[in-house]
């Protein structure tokens, strides 16, 4: 019982509600990271740390948290787990830290979090919403890997930095535009035309049930 | 009545909460300050030699660059008008400045090397930036910055252009980097700034 309930919210948190294209949660910094496969792995790792680890909290707590201030405590509680990993960060890969820049703090108003915590975490046991949490982060970092590597492909014509056979060479005209916003929009909207034509809407089928 | 049920219970929840995860930050921040002072002072550090091209290779670690650092590089004086000062067997070989200004998102902070005849450039290297990754932030990357070493500065303003890769290249000029307009315009405009204002100095204190 306990492992299909485990199965079933993992795999709901892959595909089945997927934060990004199912849901469009936390989109923002998809857009804006996105321009390299490197950075937008780090930003996965940091919301994978942020979600498992304040869904866990925040399920531990629910019992003793008032109602009227459990907004609050969510968004403290994510807030610290942000900070921390901002910290470490800056003390061991100040690199990645400058390259990241505002948008690990950012990671607090980063809705996918947020949404697992008031959805999930509230009304579910701990372990179970450490699995959650840590797989909505997966599917985030998932759905943002493959926004990053399309970019990087096509407007740097380099995969982690790396050369690539014919997009490195000057047979491949490389597409600044994909390495700008636009880029982004494009490419986000495109995964989620093709997440959605494999596996289309249900709530029309839900309608007519009723 | 619960406890749960008392008016103050949710404020003193919360005060408990924001006590305990603030310790806990406070206390993570302590002991990770002087990492992050030691690696924004090594970053620094590591762009004054990249500016002058000292030792690039075998430069990889921060206590090496720390060490070349300290004996090679004196702070900036009188004679120097705010450039640091690289000197090496009690000769001054060449002049360090610091450039800053805005860049397209955040400041950019960096070095320009310039020889002891004030002229030829040695090199530049940033140390601080938060320009677009792939664009603007490819002004770190060697294939920019590879582009100053040899230049020389122009007597007329500006000293240095930074120009569009359909220009052709002369001793005072450098290409951008595509797509970075406002990046390329803004650093040019600085950094220009910059020079200038150190040479009249350099020129006030002779």
């Amino acid at each position: 019982m306990v492992r299909q309930k485990t199965g079933h919210v993992i795999l709901a948190a892959l595909w089945g509600d997927n934060p990004v294209f199912r849901q469009i949660l936390g989109i923002c910094s998809a857009l804006a990271v996105t321009n390299l496969v490197l950075n937008t792995a780090v930003m996965g790792a940091a919301v994978i740390f942020t979600t498992a680890l304040s869904s866990l909290t925040v399920s531990i707590l629910r019992k003793w948290t008032p109602r009227i201030v459990r907004m609050m405590v969510e968004v403290l509680i994510i807030g610290f787990y942000v900070i921390l990993f901002d910290q470490t960060l800056k003390a061991y890969w100040p690199d990645m830290s400058r390259n990241l820049g505002p948008y690990v703090g950012l990671i607090i108003t980063n809705c996918i979090i947020m949404g697992r915590a008031e959805a999930f975490a509230n009304g579910n046991p701990p372990g179970l919403s450490f699995v959650d949490g840590l797989f909505s982060g997966l599917g985030y970092a998932c759905v943002l890997l493959c926004v990053a590597i399309i970019r990087e492909l096509l407007g740097m014509g380099t995969l982690l930095g790396m050369q690539v056979p014919f997009f490195s060479t000057p047979l491949w005209d490389r597409w600044i535009i994909m390495v700008m916003p636009p880029g982004a929009f494009f490419t986000l909207a495109i995964i989620v035309w093709i997440a959605r034509t494999i596996q289309p809407d249900k709530e029309p089928k839900k309608k007519v049930g009723i | 009545m619960s406890l749960r049920d008392r008016i103050w219970y949710p404020i003193l929840y919360m005060a408990a909460i924001t006590l305990i995860s603030s310790a806990i930050i406070i206390l993570f921040g302590s002991l990770t300050r002087q990492r992050v002072q030691d690696n924004q002072l090594i970053a620094f550090e590591r762009a004054v030699l990249g500016a002058l091209h000292i030792g690039e290779q075998e430069l990889s670690s921060p206590s090496a660059i720390h060490t070349a650092y300290s004996t090679l590089i004196r702070k900036p004086d009188e004679s120097s008008a705010g450039a640091f000062r690289f000197i090496k067997d009690d000769s001054l070989i060449a002049y360090a400045l610091p450039l800053e200004g805005p860049g397209f998102w955040a400041p950019i902070k960096g070095i320009i090397g310039i020889l002891a005849d004030r002229k030829t450039v040695t090199g530049i290297a940033f140390y601080e930036q938060n320009e677009t990754p792939g664009l603007g932030g490819e002004i770190v990357k060697s294939a920019f910055t590879e582009q100053f070493k040899g230049k020389i500065l122009s007597d007329v303003d500006p000293a240095l252009s930074i120009v569009p890769v359909s220009v052709v290249l002369d001793e005072h000029r450098v290409h951008a980097v595509t797509g970075a307009t406002q990046t390329s315009t803004r650093l040019a405009e600085f950094m220009n700034e910059t020079i200038v204002a150190w040479r009249n100095r350099m020129k006030r204190e002779e």
